[in-house]
């Protein structure tokens, strides 16, 4: 009370008391999630203002070598470089993976409307301020031969000649592009906010026809034997022809935010109220094999098919693993964070030096950024980023 | 806070859905329908503040009398309250229970709104009415600003929609200050020695304050919550302009009737002892009640109820 008798004491406890205020509704949300890929053999990992390279052995960062194949060193630590980038601009915000560009430069999307050049084997960004946007980007670049499908999350479908990011075309939506285009021979096929899933020419940008679903499209088409599938917030799945008529559809509990996974001829979805189905996909429509709850949260990412096993992901920090043929969960882990990016099976090759298939799974928690479990999940995570 | 959350996100979208798909409508007429429901806590507010100016000279006159006693001048000043039926707290607590309904409204705007994926993934499940999927998601442009950020400064002179931020954190900054003007209770007379009255120094400051304190949290928050603001100032002083025409019950016309239909004896000791004053505090708040006018009974010339039931 002493403090509140001067009115300066008065003035700093009012003041004191927005500052408070402003502090309850909490720290500010990153506006999206990251992104898991291979690049040279290696995971590159993207969330927030860093890109990180790992090894997908045991997940230890990667050096970067100069060309006699000695590590660099930086001069001012003597310690080695790893590859590892960080936004210096403090709006640099990076969601989805970079893609390559030309021989040793990447183009990473950043969410704050640009498109920020990377030099590879040097790890350095070069050009910070980066080549301007219209909008912000959530969703991935399409790299095709000429032209780089850029969507944007607010509105429009951009493409840019890859060669020097002119703008070849523009394609209006009326609300934002959060899923990557799906291009089949000369055309583009596009999901939008706006509730439309749009054909359009992929040379001049010119629409050829438009679909609306009744309900926001966050998810991208999958194109299998002939035909698109897709989920979307009117709560359905459908089935829908190349030249834009619905073949078949099925009614969710929730939204359908993932990409659908369609392995020997069934469906696999997750919605946003942790239920996973899985349709059989038959002539004439969907056959539902079976529906599970799974989660107590939502289920975002796409879900993962690996042997007898369907792996779905959620925001509740566990991730199932299912047996295939039922959909009970067989054993689920927990990664301490929500998981809202997509999963990435990772499958020993001749150049990716792993003993044993991977599943990688990104959360949200830079503490817990990546975890690495043997895909059939019988074991605690192989590794975790960072350790 | 999915309680309050939820059933707010719902709302929104309806009177989205409802004022065909204009967002700033349906905050404008969520606004007023929060108003309506904090009705009863406003007038309480109101009567509070009447109450409290009008025992200001009898408060003063006990800080000079126990001025070197804080313990019985705190106890003096619960006795006075308790005698007048005051809650020192009646003027604080409608504006408190405030703040959780505008953290919850800044929620629900940037939920409803959800310009980005993880604002969006956490708008799915809390629709309570099955088919408002169906608007989702809501236009979050008005006069070329976004409702869910907080108004851009950084492009102000580029071109006339530009100016609309600084137009927007103007009218928040003008009707909170309007608002307050009204509402709040006007300067009493200093008092003999010439101190300053503290309650009334506080009022002042609230008056520069709190325009600041809002121009600064719409820097801070959504555009959205900016429209909020104004809206429930034009609401708070139109809701102002009403009562007063047909003049609050229970004002303090009450409590000066009070006072003066008690018994001398039984009222409050006599002048001099301690806890005096009733017959002062009469004496000192009578001119200053409801502008003069006759006050405490009813036309009829009946007692008010309270009054009555007081005795």
């Amino acid at each position: 009370m002493a403090l509140m008798r001067s009115r300066t004491g008065f003035l700093a406890a009012a003041l004191l008391l927005a500052l408070a205020l402003t502090a309850c509704t909490g720290a500010p949300l990153e506006p999206s999630w990251g992104d898991i890929s291979l690049l040279d053999n290696n995971i590159l990992v993207t969330f927030g203002n860093v890109m990180i390279q790992l090894n997908p052995v045991d997940g230890s960062p990667v050096n970067l070598y100069d060309p006699e194949g000695q590590i660099r060193t930086d001069p001012a630590t003597q310690t080695a470089r790893r590859w590892e980038i960080t936004g210096t601009d403090a709006t640099t915000r990076f969601y989805q993976a970079p893609f390559l560009w030309d021989e040793d430069l990447l183009l990473a999307p950043s969410y704050d409307r640009k498109l920020v050049e990377i030099e590879n084997s040097a790890a350095r960004l070069v050009n910070v301020t980066g080549y301007p946007l219209p909008g912000h980007i959530v969703a991935p670049v399409l790299p095709a031969d000429d032209l780089l499908y850029v969507p944007l999350s607010e509105n429009d479908l951009l493409a840019l000649n890859r060669d020097d990011l002119s703008q070849a075309w523009r394609f209006a939506t009326r609300r934002g592009i959060w899923a990557e285009p799906l291009l089949v021979d000369d055309t583009l096929y596009v999901t939008s906010m706006d509730h439309n899933l749009y054909a359009v020419d992929s040379v001049t940008g010119q629409e050829i026809w438009r679909l609306d679903l009744g309900g926001a499209i966050a998810s991208a088409p999958v194109l299998h034997d002939g035909a698109l599938y897709i989920g979307n917030f009117a709560r359905k799945l459908y089935k829908i022809s190349l030249d834009g008529v619905i073949l078949a559809e099925y009614s969710t509990v929730d939204w359908v935010w993932g990409t659908p996974t369609i392995v020997d001829d069934t469906l696999y979805a997750a919605d946003l109220v942790g239920n996973v189905y899985a349709l059989a996909i038959d002539g004439d429509g969907f056959v539902e094999l079976w529906r599970q709850q799974t989660a107590a949260r939502a289920i975002r990412p796409s879900v993962v098919v690996y042997q007898d096993r369907v792996i779905a992901a959620s925001r509740d920090h566990f991730v199932y693993w299912l047996n295939r043929e039922t959909g009970e969960t067989i054993v689920r882990h927990d990664v301490r964070a929500e998981v809202m990016a997509d999963l990435l099976l990772l499958e020993p090759t001749e150049g990716l030096d792993i003993r044993e298939p991977l599943l990688l799974v990104s959360t949200m928690a830079r503490d817990n950024l990546l975890f690495a479990f043997a895909a059939d999940g019988n074991s605690e995570p192989r590794w975790k980023y960072p350790r | 806070m999915d309680f309050i959350l939820n059933p707010f996100v719902t709302l929104l979208t309806f009177l989205y859905r409802v004022f065909g798909n204009d967002m700033v409508l349906s905050i404008a007429v969520f606004t007023v329908l929060v108003r309506l429901l904090t009705l009863p806590l406003t007038l309480q507010q109101q009567r509070s503040t009447r109450a409290m100016q009008q025992i200001q000279p009898e408060m003063r006159r006990l800080q000079e009398k126990y001025k070197n006693d804080r313990e019985k001048l705190a106890a003096e000043q619960m006795t006075l309250y308790r005698e007048y039926g005051i809650n020192p707290l009646g003027g604080c607590l409608p504006l408190l229970i405030q703040f959780p309904i505008f953290i919850a409204l800044y929620q629900a705007i940037n939920m409803a709104l959800a310009a980005t994926p993880t604002q969006m993934i956490d708008t799915a499940g809390r629709l309570l009415v099955p088919g408002l999927d169906s608007v989702i998601p809501l236009n979050n442009r008005w006069l070329g600003m976004d409702l869910t950020q907080p108004p851009n400064l950084n492009t102000v002179g580029t071109s006339i929609e530009s100016f609309f931020p600084i137009i927007l954190l103007g009218l928040v900054g003008i009707t909170t200050w309007l608002q307050f003007k009204m509402t709040m209770p006007k300067p009493a007379a200093p008092s003999p020695d010439g101190k300053p009255d503290q309650a009334q120094a506080m009022t002042q400051s609230m008056g520069t304050i709190m325009p600041i304190m809002y121009v600064f949290f719409s820097l801070s928050f959504s555009v959205g919550l900016s429209i909020y603001f104004i809206v429930s100032n034009v609401v708070g002083i139109a809701q102002y302009a009403v009562l007063n025409r047909n003049k609050l019950p229970a004002t303090p016309a009450e409590i000066v009737d009070k006072a003066a239909e008690k018994p001398a004896d039984k009222a409050l000791p006599a002048k001099g002892s301690a806890g005096s004053g009733a017959s002062a505090a009469v004496k000192n708040v009578r001119p200053n009640t409801a502008a003069g006018k006759p006050s405490g009974n009813k036309p009829n010339g009946k007692p008010t109820a309270k009054a009555s039931k007081a005795k």
